[in-house]
């Protein structure tokens, strides 16, 4: 408990605002309208398809160009683009980059067998020696192989069976390797491209494909962040055990209200102490940002969590966000349940402080092991008193078995449930049960919001 | 917003199924048969007169006393560069084939050459006209050598 953050009275107790539309769905048309122009140029540049080696080069080629199109997919993805992290959601963004990393690596291996094949059907030679051909005498072709290799390496490492063998941090800098491999490769795609080479058109579309990418990661996750640092040099005031395993870091800033960070966002946290400061990972504010101190929340579940408690007052710290979606822009109806597995309580800390709310429109369920594990137990109980909101703990029973989480036991305690906007935060499992019994109970889809990071 | 459960095999399946049908489908959806103007030329190609046939003196060209002349034909420009041909003709038949100008921007264009060039001329030996088949995997440039090989027999024939 902090005495720093006695929770403060919401400032409007007033109606939801206007749901803000998610810009996912735009987002994802503006995606496949890429793909679209991307086949639409092959198409209009290829005559007939003739024999065993054009449908080979075809094929290839058509991989080759998607595979070309999704790098700079992937990289825009993970560049912190505000309307991605904010608009869309940073976990959902995390997912699209996985999935379509997954598949490029799927592209990518196509693309390479169907053309060198391909070429070596149509010369009449032998593939081995087609390759090395390719590889040694194509313009671009040695960078373009280096790139290729690099990013099967990445890929491989970053598939879900091998991914746990590496440390966080191994996967995490390897991956770092991939602007490299995306810029190797870029220059085969125009030297030997066929459709690049007639249309001045069709290059300019690359160009300021890959420029724009570059160009938002250089802004979104360099410059931006250099300014935020300079601008709130932000520090350590001090740690609080808040649980047997779960502690409390505030950290103090300048002009923090210029950060707009919102209730139920995150940020990523560099703590410049030995052994911190070479991650950065990313935890959920856990209460509302004030000007001049903000405060996370952590589990100690792994080394960089655990090590947080040792933090000494002053410390410095790199942090770059807010990030996240799970913010009261969600929100669509009076009535609100937040709904927390163990550490997942962190955002709706947050949330349940801040949410604009009449007396008895917010609900908060805290889903936990045993009572010691209620961390923020007594700011929730103060907010709840000030708001005239209501606390729920569900915890585990005297011989450790853990209740089910049933429409039944949901309904026992919100009976209308089905009339709620319904926050969920909790670990992956947690999440996806309850996020089963809230629609059995009849809370539709898109009043369920919830952020999960787990790919 | 979306269920934080999917089924991951089944995506996977049906993003394979979808990608490589709509590949097969958009290599299905072209034409499967060589067609443009090469096609054409080879078409109306008229046999080049025999020489029982040609009793005119040869014009065009540059001949020499042994009865062996050779004639340029046109410089094709063809998709990947210009394709042009000199033929040489020996008592009114083709003795040999060379080639003046091909595609060789990349090393691409230059394998190609070489393997589609000598099948080429063997064929244009064999048939004594223009009127051979193109290459497999060299479209365009068999359509160039087509049709630098049918003007050339025209100079010649002329």
């Amino acid at each position: 408990m902090s005495t720093t953050y006695s929770p403060r009275q919401a400032r409007h107790a007033v109606a939801p605002p206007g749901r803000r539309r998610s810009p996912a769905g735009a987002v994802l048309l503006l995606g496949w309208a890429g793909v679209a122009a991307v086949l639409a140029l092959w198409w209009q540049d290829t005559g007939a398809v003739v024999g065993p080696a054009d449908w080979l080069i075809g094929a290839g080629r058509i991989a080759g160009l998607l595979t070309g199109y999704s790098c700079a997919l992937l990289v825009g993805l993970m560049a912190r683009v505000p309307v991605l992290e904010q608009g869309v959601g940073s976990d959902r963004v995390a997912r699209w980059h996985a999935s379509l990393g997954r598949y490029t690596g799927c592209l990518l291996l196509a693309h390479i067998t169907l053309i060198l094949w391909g070429y070596a059907v149509q010369s009449h030679t032998g593939v081995v020696g087609e390759t090395t051909t390719v590889v040694l005498t194509y313009p671009e072709m040695v960078k373009g192989t280096i790139g290729g290799l690099l990013l099967l390496v990445i890929g491989l490492v970053s598939a879900r069976a091998v991914r746990g063998k590496f440390r966080y941090e191994t996967w995490y800098y390897l991956h770092l390797l991939t602007y490299l491999a995306v810029f190797l490769a870029f220059w085969h795609q125009l030297a030997l491209g066929a459709d690049f080479s007639t249309h001045p058109l069709a290059r300019g579309f690359w160009y300021a494909l890959y420029v724009s990418a570059a160009a938002a990661v250089l802004w979104y996750r360099i410059a931006v962040p250099m300014r935020l640092n300079l601008r709130h040099r932000l520090r350590v005031a001090s740690v609080v055990r808040e649980a047997p395993d779960v502690v409390s870091v505030v950290v103090h800033g300048r002009r923090l209200s210029e950060l707009a960070a919102r209730p139920g966002q995150f940020l990523r946290w560099r703590f410049l102490a030995p052994g911190l400061w070479w991650t950065a990972t990313p935890y959920s504010l856990s209460a509302a940002p004030r000007p001049e101190m903000l405060r996370i929340t952590v589990k100690a579940v792994g080394d960089h969590s655990a090590a947080l408690i040792r933090l000494r007052p002053g410390t410095r710290v790199w942090a770059e966000g807010p990030y996240g979606a799970l913010t009261a822009d969600r929100r669509t109806r009076r009535k609100v349940l937040l709904l927390a597995g163990g550490v997942g309580v962190t955002p709706l800390r947050a949330l349940f402080e801040s949410l604009p709310a009449r007396p008895g429109d917010l609900t908060l369920i805290y889903r936990a092991r045993t009572a010691d594990d209620l961390a923020l137990r007594y700011e929730l109980e103060t907010i709840a008193r000030l708001r005239g909101a209501r606390v729920h703990y569900v915890l585990n029973q005297a011989d450790g078995r853990s209740p089910r989480l049933t429409a039944d036991l949901l309904g026992g305690i919100v009976p209308d449930v089905a009339e709620h906007d319904v926050y969920l935060c909790g670990p992956p499992g947690m999440a996806q049960a309850a996020y089963q019994v809230l629609r059995s109970a009849g809370v539709p889809a898109h009043h369920i919001h919830h952020e999960s990071f787990e790919l | 917003m979306n269920a934080p459960s999917s089924r991951p095999l089944r995506r996977v399946l049906l993003s394979t199924l979808t990608t490589v049908g709509g590949v097969l489908l958009l290599l299905g959806l072209k034409p499967h048969v060589t067609t443009g103007a090469a096609g054409a030329v080879t078409q109306s190609a008229a046999p080049f007169p025999t020489p029982s046939a040609s009793g005119t003196s040869p014009t065009g060209g540059s001949s020499s006393a042994s009865g062996t002349r050779t004639v340029e034909g046109d410089t094709v420009q063809t998709r990947y560069g210009p394709v042009q041909l000199k033929i040489t003709l020996r008592a009114g038949k083709i003795s040999a084939v060379s080639a003046v100008q091909l595609p060789d921007q990349n090393p691409r264009d230059q394998e190609i050459d070489n393997f589609a060039v000598p099948q080429l001329t063997q064929e244009a030996l064999a048939a004594q006209s223009a009127n051979i088949d193109t290459v497999s995997g060299a479209t365009y440039t068999s359509q160039g050598y087509i049709q630098s090989l049918q003007s050339a027999l025209d100079k010649a024939g002329g």
